[in-house]
């Protein structure tokens, strides 16, 4: 038919056209991340594109693997520990909201029962309340189950992983669900006929056909848990990345180049999920169930 | 299907148990084995009391205490951390030396940002898990006695009536709110103008004898700005005036001090807008602005990139500083050496070569020169000790060591050695005593005094930028100015004035308001907020016929 086109093939100069808007739309992100690392990498911070004002230098990456937050400062922290704090709290929250976020987008998807379709509605209405504010409910609810002694610390994990994964799964059983959605009934009912029982299916039959899905829905916890303050600030005793930079950026006293490159290494884990997780990721928008 | 179902049930019951259970065992814990409190009579003696302390403990099968620690502040500061675990060193040893066995373990926590520990005290405290001490600001006593959050040290300072007495009774007084004492200080200082003699030199200024001209409230701020103009106009210096950014709390209220004003009424316990010296503060650095001597976008000025190394490197003739950038000056890299064009710390000697210091001058003739000091005070947990075992009935006992261990810290060395570190002047009659003490400074300089090599370790890089003549010298010749002291009120609304009062003059310096515009908009503002209205008073009137310079 004529002026018909496939989809997939566009008008070379509106490529072009697209690509120049992506990288215009880029350019002050990664301005942003350009001047932290390369502040991070001289003595004051390189910030208004000055040549004069980069003085490099090795040293604020060796002050902050020895754990100082200044040159001459009387303060160790380890650092290390502080980066594993980061990553219990992150792989937690991704844990539990791809468990959670698969078994739920399972159930809607597959399963008929009352009150389904409100349920449904409500997710998405549970994800329209950011976390900053449900943090005052969530905090008094934690009033009422205070632990003693040495669990603190643990509960403390405990409860900041429960808490933000629980923000973060409405919109993963969303995703999840759009995913099972794709799948054709018959395969789940040969597998069904065949004797398996409903969570077999769900595990060894339908979780490996939507390997991108599962792989953005982790990625989306793992960033939520590696950024998150409010409720890591509020509830979390030790120390993570995200609450080390926020408490020493305060100007007058910060050592900010420092600061940088604790940044830089914040910035490190997102990219290498990325770099990895990439080719995944970008079967979902081809087809969705491209295991 | 219904054996998948009846698994996710179990999944789920059996979760649910759990948490039952940790929950159970969570209240049978805190609630204790139940008996009656035990308690220890403080007799006023440290010595005495730290073992009547350590052997009750041990009675009641308590062999090891846990405190924490949180303070904030510059990083050569850190003995605000350090001097609890150094206290707790002291008396594990008091403790071993008569035969008892119990030790006190700290885990401390340092942030650059004091706010920033505030603000963590008040969320963590609801859950259980805010320090046992905090060194912070005393200005937040007042919200945190309000929400008894803090122990009332009253009492048991009336037991230490000589440990009391031995500190600055100014700094005594501002630890209370509503009669009573809720924190020891711990360190305080004073606010001095710096002015740079080469520049001054340079513009053929004599500065000799001005301190004493500003202490006899001879040298107004008239008079500053006409040297300030001078050296400017004469090509030494490109600003006249620097002074730091972000919140006009509390380094540029001094103005309103100096102007003769007040912030606060302790009659009514109300905070104060005198307007009348608020509009001559906002129209003295308006002139400082309109002369292009002092920046108009100073309030968002960088620290690190503008402010520091403007004043270091001799490109402004005065700044309105305080007493720690004197060793901050040491061990930052802010100076470009000429020679060399490298970032650096200035030396002790360099610092001392370049910069003459005085009181913050009088507003104009007849009134006093003023300083500010905004003192850290130990506070101490209200439920100190909430973590270590048998709380409920121990409780009396925890609240008592975690008192004790603030009153070790407040040791003469422990003080003068965090004066010299930091910069900040002594609190206590005894540790000013120490920075006279040949033999103590002698000892310092080779740390090898008696310290717990914890601390020791931690701080040695400091104290070798730092313990030397010049800086304990510089600390002896500013102490008097503690006579000047003028202090911000304690007062829970007052940060949300010192906000708004940053806001005005930064509109007023960037010409967006005239001086009494920005005394009307603050009126506006106390006036739209009904807490604030109701603990603010207004007084006086913006001046006819006034000007400056």
């Amino acid at each position: 038919m004529p002026g018909m086109r496939d989809v997939e093939i566009r008008k070379r100069s509106s490529e072009i056209l697209i690509l120049l808007a992506i990288i215009l739309a880029s350019i002050p992100l990664i301005t942003g991340y350009l001047l932290l690392v390369l502040s991070s990498f001289s003595k004051t911070m390189f910030t208004n594109l000055d040549p004069n004002s980069f003085h490099p230098t090795l040293i604020n990456w060796i002050l902050l693997f020895q754990g100082r937050t200044a040159a001459f400062a009387g303060i160790h922290v380890n650092i290390w520990r502080i980066v594993l704090n980061t990553l219990i709290v992150a792989l937690g929250i991704s844990f539990l909201v791809t468990i959670l976020g698969s078994l739920n987008g399972y159930a809607i998807s597959r399963m008929n029962f009352p009150g389904r379709k409100h349920i449904l509605a409500l997710l998405i209405l549970l994800h329209a309340f950011p976390g900053s504010v449900l943090v005052v409910g969530v905090y008094f609810i934690y009033r009422l189950f205070i632990p003693p002694l040495e669990l603190v610390s643990i509960y403390s994990f405990f409860y900041v992983i429960v808490a933000r994964a629980a923000v973060e799964i409405p919109m993963a059983t969303w995703l999840m669900k759009g995913f099972f959605d794709m799948i054709p009934w018959e395969i789940e009912w040969s597998a069904i006929v065949d004797g398996a029982s409903r969570f077999k299916v769900w595990w060894k039959i339908l979780l490996p056909m939507i390997k991108p899905g599962l792989a953005a829905v982790m990625l989306f916890g793992f960033l939520a848990g590696w950024m998150d303050l409010i409720y890591v600030r509020t509830f979390l005793v030790d120390i993570t990345l995200a609450k080390f930079i926020e408490a020493n950026t305060y100007a007058e006293y910060a050592y900010l180049p420092l600061v940088a490159a604790a940044g830089t290494l914040y910035l490190l884990p997102t990219i290498l999920f990325f770099i990895f997780a990439q080719k995944l990721i970008f079967t979902i928008s081809v087809s969705g169930i491209k295991g | 299907m219904a054996n998948a179902l009846t698994r996710l049930q179990a999944i789920i019951i059996t979760i649910i148990i759990i948490v039952a259970v940790v929950a159970g065992i969570a209240v049978w814990m805190q609630t204790g084995g139940g008996g009656a409190p035990v308690t220890v009579e403080l007799t006023g003696n440290l010595e005495t009391d730290i073992i009547n302390i350590g052997k009750a403990l041990q009675d009641n099968g308590v062999n090891t205490v846990k405190y924490t620690v949180w303070s904030g502040g510059d990083p050569n500061s850190v003995m605000r951390i350090y001097g609890i675990v150094e206290a707790a060193e002291r008396i594990n040893k008091i403790w071993s030396d008569h035969g008892i066995n119990v030790k006190i373990e700290v885990s401390t926590y340092y942030a650059s940002n004091p706010n920033s520990v505030y603000q963590d005290y008040l969320s963590k405290w609801g859950l259980g898990q805010a320090p046992d001490i905090m060194a912070n600001g005393y200005v937040y006593i007042a919200s945190l006695a309000d929400e008894g959050y803090v122990l009332d040290l009253t009492d048991y300072l009336n037991k230490y009536t000589s440990f009391l007495n031995n500190f600055y009774q100014s700094l005594i007084t501002v630890m209370k709110y509503k009669g009573r004492i809720y924190g020891i200080p711990q360190d305080t200082e004073a606010r001095p103008i710096y002015i740079r003699k080469d520049v001054a030199t340079c513009a053929g200024i004599d500065l000799s004898g001005l301190a004493e001209k500003v202490k006899n409230g001879e040298f107004t701020w008239k008079d500053l700005y006409n040297l300030a103009k001078q050296a400017k106009d004469k090509g030494c210096a490109e600003w006249g005036l620097i002074h730091r950014k972000g919140s006009a709390h509390p380094d540029l209220i001094q103005f309103i001090y100096a102007y003769g004003g007040k912030l606060y009424d302790e009659n009514t316990g109300k905070l104060v807008l005198d307007k009348e010296a608020v509009y001559k503060w906002f129209a003295t650095e308006k002139a400082f602005v309109d002369a292009g001597l002092l920046p108009s976008d100073m309030m968002s000025w960088d620290w690190g990139k503008q402010i520091h190394p403007t004043v270091v490197d001799g490109k402004t003739f005065a700044f309105i500083g305080g007493v720690w950038h004197w060793t901050e000056w040491q061990t930052k890299s802010y100076y470009t050496d000429p020679n060399t064009g490298e970032l650096r710390p200035l030396t002790a000697e360099e610092v001392k070569k370049f910069f003459y210091y005085t009181l913050f001058p009088a507003g104009e003739p007849g009134k006093k020169p003023v300083t500010l000091s905004q003192p850290f005070a130990w506070m101490i947990n209200s439920k100190a000790g909430y973590q270590n075992p048998d709380y409920d009935r121990l409780k009396d006992i925890y609240h008592k060591l975690a008192f004790l261990l603030v009153v070790k810290a407040s040791d003469p060395d422990i003080i003068a050695l965090h004066s010299i570190m930091s910069s900040h002047l002594p609190v206590t009659k005894e540790a000013a005593d120490l920075l006279g003490n040949k033999q103590w400074i002698d000892n310092l300089k080779s740390l090898s005094f008696i310290l717990s090599d914890k601390v020791r370790n931690e701080i040695k890089s400091i104290v070798e930028k730092t313990a030397n003549s010049i800086n304990i010298e510089f600390l002896k010749n500013v102490t008097y100015m503690l006579e000047y002291t003028t202090f911000t009120p304690m007062h829970p609304q007052y940060p949300k004035l010192a906000d708004y009062f940053a806001d005005a003059i930064d509109k007023v310096l960037r010409g967006q308001m005239s001086p009494e515009d920005a005394v009307n908009y603050l009126v506006q503002k106390i006036n739209a907020d009904p807490d604030l209205k109701d603990n603010t008073e207004i007084i006086g009137e913006i001046p006819t016929g006034w000007s400056f310079p």
